[in-house]
């Protein structure tokens, strides 16, 4: 014990111990420690996901679901060792790029589309920030204040179809085109019924800020006032992940398999990693926005242990509610869904947010 | 001609399309939950290699060829089978034999050969249906494959001895009765 200094002995302040183990100042070490969980964290539940997908579609039409693959030939593990089967295969297969395809952008769509997925994570708070030795370590990427709160996700959702129609155009595939620009035209119109969705929530908030919302969500959830708002960015969030019953990017039974109809091996995984990246960031903001984050429900303080696998809990929820609707709900018409969207999706969000400011005008 | 199209009402709940939605999530809810909990041995997909599906009774699956207790063969080398085989994979091939009636020399028919081309075979017990003597069955035998050609070949003695070993009897690779009689004619 006498190395230390008193300030950093391991028990007083368990952070600046470890930073002091690495020659660190505490921001900089919990900031890499964030880095680490942002980054590892989706990725890992996208793996996750990939997983529940295809065991959890099993159950749900009866079947059994992938069980072949075993850890060193032995190990069944429910199916799990299927992932790292599925990952060496696609790391394994050959790189093919059809010769009519723009190299280039081939090539740059499945990271375009990959890393907005994977930067929207960012301003999510996944715990309780707490205070120790002096500093307050927040448990999100993005320290509250930054400016651009929830605003930062949003913009950076709408990126993510650009991935989409970068890969649909260069691959020079009448199919792909097709699912391509099914995908804009979907987020066109589904970014506004979304936003003015959300924006309801940061009227009753007074702020856009996560952490703000949160707070001000400790006595009763998002979801109970704005039931209305809540659904629509719900089904919204459907048409922002691509997924069933909205998935018209790649209607396998209508355009082959949409936008990534020529992509193969690991690029091909990229595209769908985005997408299961995608769910868990809509999950992230769907539990931040409407059902208190990591606010556990009748603890007033939680300690942030159990925030963090309170919101973990809720993350996993949604992220199964998207698994689970895919796997009930057949696939919109095409026309269907831009009726949906405009003329059913952006009426009801307008009037959350009339109503939502004239309850407000009420109660102030 | 005209289809009348049935309008169906919708009141406004069904209407709304978030009710419906939210009953179909509960069936599948259900199925899912009733997967998760049903044991491995009691649901509807059989995971093959590791548990295997007992066929129904009356399921036509690799043929057996009966023989009597004394492990002679029932069948008389009639060729209904032969006749009746739509794919045309039974070859017979008729010999006498007896040393009973000595008077009037050989008079008993068992085949000499009896093939059934399994690559060819349909399965559809077409023979069973045809023989008089109930000497060929179609049973629940359903693992037939080889990596050639040659061995889905299965001769008489083959098909003799399909079920020897499930049902308990001895292998035989020869006839009781020689071709040749025993008692010399005199």
């Amino acid at each position: 014990m006498g190395g230390f200094p008193v300030e950093t002995r391991p028990e007083s302040y368990p952070m600046e111990y470890l930073a002091s183990l690495l020659h660190l100042t505490p921001e900089t070490f919990w900031m890499l420690v964030k880095v680490i969980i942002v980054f590892a964290g989706p990725l890992t539940l996208a793996a996750v996901l990939t997983w529940g997908e295809r065991r959890g579609s099993a159950m749900i039409q009866d079947r059994i679901g992938p069980n072949r693959a075993l850890l060193f030939g032995r190990w069944r593990l429910l199916g799990l060792p299927q992932l790292a089967a599925d990952g060496i295969k696609f790391f394994l297969k050959e790189d093919l790029v059809p010769q009519d395809a723009s190299k280039l952008l081939f090539w740059l769509a499945p990271m375009l589309s990959f890393v907005p997925a994977m930067l929207g994570f960012a301003i999510i708070p996944f715990g309780r920030s707490f205070s120790e030795g002096g500093h307050t370590y927040h448990l999100s990427l993005l320290d509250p204040g930054n400016g651009m709160g929830m605003l930062y996700p949003l913009a950076i959702g709408a990126l993510a179809v650009y991935g989409v129609l970068t890969a649909a155009w260069s691959s020079n595939n009448k199919w792909s085109i097709l699912g391509g620009m099914r995908a804009s035209a979907q987020m066109v119109s589904y970014e506004m019924a979304m936003s003015l969705a959300v924006v309801a929530v940061f009227m009753r908030t007074g702020g856009y800020d996560p952490q703000q919302i949160i707070a001000a969500q400790a006595g009763v959830w998002n979801v109970l006032p704005q039931i209305l708002g809540f659904l629509v960015f719900y089904v919204c969030m459907f048409a922002e992940t691509n997924r069933l019953p909205f998935d018209f990017a790649e209607g396998e039974s209508e355009i082959v398999s949409g936008y990534h109809t020529e992509y193969g091996s690991m690029k091909f995984a990229l595209l769908q990693l985005a997408e299961y990246v995608h769910i868990t960031t809509a999950a992230a903001l769907i539990v931040t926005l409407y059902f208190g984050g990591w606010q556990v429900p009748f603890v007033a303080d939680p300690p942030v242990l159990l925030s963090v696998a309170v919101f973990l809990l809720k993350l996993l929820f949604f992220c199964w509610t998207f698994i689970w609707v895919r796997w009930t709900i057949p696939r919109f018409r095409f026309d269907q869904l831009m009726f949906l969207g405009w003329k059913v999706m952006l009426p009801l969000s307008l009037g959350n947010l009339l109503l939502q400011a004239f309850l407000m005008h009420r109660g102030a | 001609m005209a289809v009348l199209v049935k309008k169906v009402e919708l009141n406004w709940l069904d209407r709304t399309y978030v009710w419906p939605v939210l009953k179909g999530m509960a069936v599948t809810m259900r199925h899912f939950l009733k997967q998760l909990f049903t044991p491995t041995s009691r649901r509807f997909t059989v995971a093959y290699p590791d548990r295997k599906r007992t066929p129904a009774a009356g399921y036509r699956g690799l043929h057996e060829l009966k023989r009597f207790p004394d492990g002679s063969t029932k069948c008389v080398a009639c060729f209904m089978c032969a006749e009746a085989c739509p794919a045309r994979c039974i070859t017979i091939e008729a010999e006498e034999y007896g040393d009973i009636n000595k008077t009037q020399g050989f008079n008993e028919k068992r085949p000499a050969v009896f093939k059934i081309d399994m690559l060819r075979c349909i399965y559809c017990a077409m023979c069973e249906e045809a023989c008089p003597k109930d000497a060929i069955w179609l049973r629940t035998d359903y693992e037939q494959a080889s990596y050639d050609r040659l061995s889905m070949q299965f001769g008489k003695w083959d098909l003799m001895n399909t079920y020897a070993d499930q049902d308990g009897k001895p292998r035989i690779t020869e006839d009781p009765t020689p071709t040749v009689p025993r008692f010399p004619l005199s």
